[in-house]
């Protein structure tokens, strides 16, 4: 798959995703735990659910409470996210290497 | 004090107005934020998170409306799937640099530049707080001049320099360099609010026959009686001074304002410096040539006044050569069309003329003089004034002039705007590569409508501008100043600040709804133009 080019946040909410593959996850969740504003995590989350990289679902959590929106990656989000995570390892080690002064 | 619940209540009232004008795709997002604000910890949070949330679903329904079938399936390219840059980048990247491009081309005319600056002379009133102080083009005039013993060009600045002091200096210098300039000083002393003594007897050697070598007399007895609180109320009490010198007015053989001459000197100058402001050139001192409206009426009433004593003593001889003294200065100002205020003290004169005429059994004199003081020769000569000073304000050179300052005013707006864009995309990209810049769609639309507002106000400040730029040429090249009192009513007009009402206030309500009328114009176009590249067919749009 060719590697689109990913913003530092959409990186931060696909690593936060990759944690727990399976799991749905809540908005507020996940603004908490990537400590991104709603203003710039639901853009994200909605750029994501149109590439079908991220699949939503209204649950019900308690009686006389309106249902939440909760996401989780699709099959390709999870690749990409994947494929993200090894690049950036990847990029972080050649840095290192480079700026250590050791020998490659 | 703040009820604790009150952010929590206003962000749910905030995040719900959102959602009710978000677009139809995203209402599942807003109503998604919505129940998540309950589950969010502290009031004053709920209260950002709202703001956030209603900023994302706020950019959504204003994208809707300039790009009303964006959501329309699409399947990207990796290569640009988070890009945000979408199937509208080329396309408007294309319009906004050939925007640009254009209106840049524009300003390499000499005469763009020109209509330009004229557009910001609004703003130079505003921002211009030490108005007495003479402009750099003229400031360099003078040093060049003085360097070189220029004495035209040092009588040119004299003419309009705002200090009264230095005019004097400057006309002082120029008529030492050339003695035969001694009529600068009558220019110069029209303006003038202050004069040296020895300017009057000169113009007085210089052109004995010339009124207005007195006038100017009369106006500095006038001026030092002002300056030392003591004017007079009535005409018969002036200083025998200024009455001597009115009585030589009227008895003078010719009225010249030396407006013929300053022209021409006024051109060569022009010439020599490469001076294309219009500004220099049509200011009212062209038109206007005499010091002082109301010296001459009120001279002239003082004249009627005492023949009447006269007539009524019955020395009607003494009497006629005073009404004969007030037509035969009516007939000196006569070639000048703006002299049209004099024809009551002519038309009284004439009308008493003609009755001592008829008194003494000479009808056919009487019959004449009843002719010239006929009412419909005034307002006949009032209208050619009018008509020639644009009393009856030009509308053509107002519209121009309010299209021009419109213009110039957009053009800052759409270029601030556009920079401000710029500076935005740059600064978010946090790269100055042009391919590595990656615009959102609200960046795109601003960009768009931003470049595309700064070329139609170009083209606009042109094509107004233009006959302005003719009737300049034409006057310095061949000397046809035919055209100028429409330059200087289209310079009048363009001073004014916009929205100030200045000069026309009863006018500037229409102007202003025309002018929303073509800017709404300009904006249906462009989305219809943006709509068009959206809603064409691409090759990428389906897989």
């Amino acid at each position: 798959m060719k590697t689109p080019r990913l913003s530092p946040q959409t990186l931060r909410v696909l690593e936060q995703f990759a944690e727990r593959p399976t799991a749905w996850r809540y908005g507020y969740e996940l603004s908490s735990e990537t400590g991104l504003k709603s203003g710039t995590l639901y853009p994200i989350l909605m750029r994501l659910a149109k590439y079908s990289l991220l699949e939503t679902k209204w649950v019900m959590t308690e009686d006389g409470v309106p249902p939440r929106h909760t996401y989780r990656l699709t099959a390709n989000g999870m690749e990409l996210a994947r494929a993200k995570q090894t690049t950036s390892r990847s990029g972080v080690r050649v840095r290192r290497t480079a700026f250590s002064g050791s020998k490659a | 004090m703040i009820p604790p619940a009150l952010p929590r209540r206003v962000a749910a009232f905030l995040l719900q107005s959102a959602i009710s004008i978000a677009p139809r795709d995203t209402l599942d997002w807003g109503l998604a934020m919505l129940a998540e604000l309950r589950h969010v910890q502290g009031n004053w949070a709920a209260l950002l998170w709202s703001l956030g949330s209603a900023t994302v679903l706020a950019k959504h329904a204003l994208l809707s409306l300039i790009f009303p079938s964006r959501n329309r399936p699409t399947i990207p390219s990796g290569g640009d799937l988070f890009s945000k840059d979408g199937p509208m980048r080329r396309p408007a990247l294309a319009i906004t640099a050939a925007c640009l491009i254009a209106s840049l081309l524009f300003f390499v005319a000499p005469v763009f530049r020109q209509a330009f600056r004229v557009s910001l002379l609004p703003w130079q009133i505003v921002f211009q707080p030490d108005y007495r102080r003479l402009s750099p083009e003229l400031q360099s005039i003078v040093k060049k001049a003085e360097q070189d013993h220029d004495a035209e060009a040092l009588a040119f600045v004299a003419f309009r320099h705002p200090q009264s002091s230095e005019s004097v200096r400057l006309a002082d210098e120029a008529v030492r360099l050339d003695p035969n300039l001694i009529w600068v000083y009558a220019i110069v002393a029209v303006r003038a609010s202050s004069l040296p003594d020895r300017w009057v007897s000169t113009l007085e050697r210089f052109d004995p026959q010339n009124a207005l070598a007195h006038l100017i007399a009369a106006k500095k007895i006038d001026i030092d009686l002002v300056l030392r609180d003591n004017v007079p109320h009535r005409a018969e009490d002036e200083p025998p001074a200024w009455q001597s010198a009115m009585a030589a007015a009227f008895k003078s053989a010719k009225l010249d304002t030396y407006s013929s001459q300053r022209k021409a000197l006024d051109r060569r100058v022009l010439l020599r410096y490469h001076l294309g402001d219009p500004a220099l050139i049509a200011d009212n001192a062209w038109f206007y040539g005499l010091p002082s409206l109301s010296d001459a009426d009120r001279y002239a009433e003082l004249i009627l006044a005492s023949a009447q004593v006269l007539e009524a003593r019955g020395d009607t001889k003494a009497a006629s050569e005073k009404y004969l003294a007030i037509a035969h200065f009516g007939q000196l100002l006569s070639p000048d069309v703006s002299a049209w205020w004099f024809y009551e003290p002519t038309e009284q004169a004439y009308t008493r003329l003609a009755a001592l005429a008829a008194k003494s059994s000479r009808p056919e004199e009487a019959a004449f003089y009843a002719f010239l003081a006929d009412p419909k020769r005034r307002t006949e000569a009032q209208e050619s004034s009018f008509r020639h000073r644009g009393f009856r304000s030009n509308q053509v050179a107002r519209w121009d002039a309010d299209l021009a300052r419109r213009s110039g005013a957009v053009m800052l707006l759409s270029g601030a705007l556009l920079l401000a864009t710029l500076f935005a995309v740059f600064l978010r990209s946090r790269l100055l590569r042009l391919s590595s810049l990656r615009p959102g769609r609200l960046a795109i639309a601003l960009g768009v409508s931003s470049s595309a507002g700064f070329f139609v106000s170009s083209v606009i400040l042109r094509l107004s501008y233009q006959p302005y730029a003719e009737v300049l040429q034409h006057f310095i090249r061949y000397g046809d100043n035919t055209g100028l009192t429409n330059l200087r009513d289209f310079l009048g007009h363009a001073y004014a600040p916009i929205g100030s009402g200045w000069l026309t206030p009863e006018q500037d309500y229409l102007s202003y709804f025309w002018f929303a009328v073509i800017v709404l114009c300009a904006l249906a176009l462009l989305v219809a133009v943006l709509r068009y590249f959206q809603s064409r067919p691409r090759a990428n749009a389906t897989i």
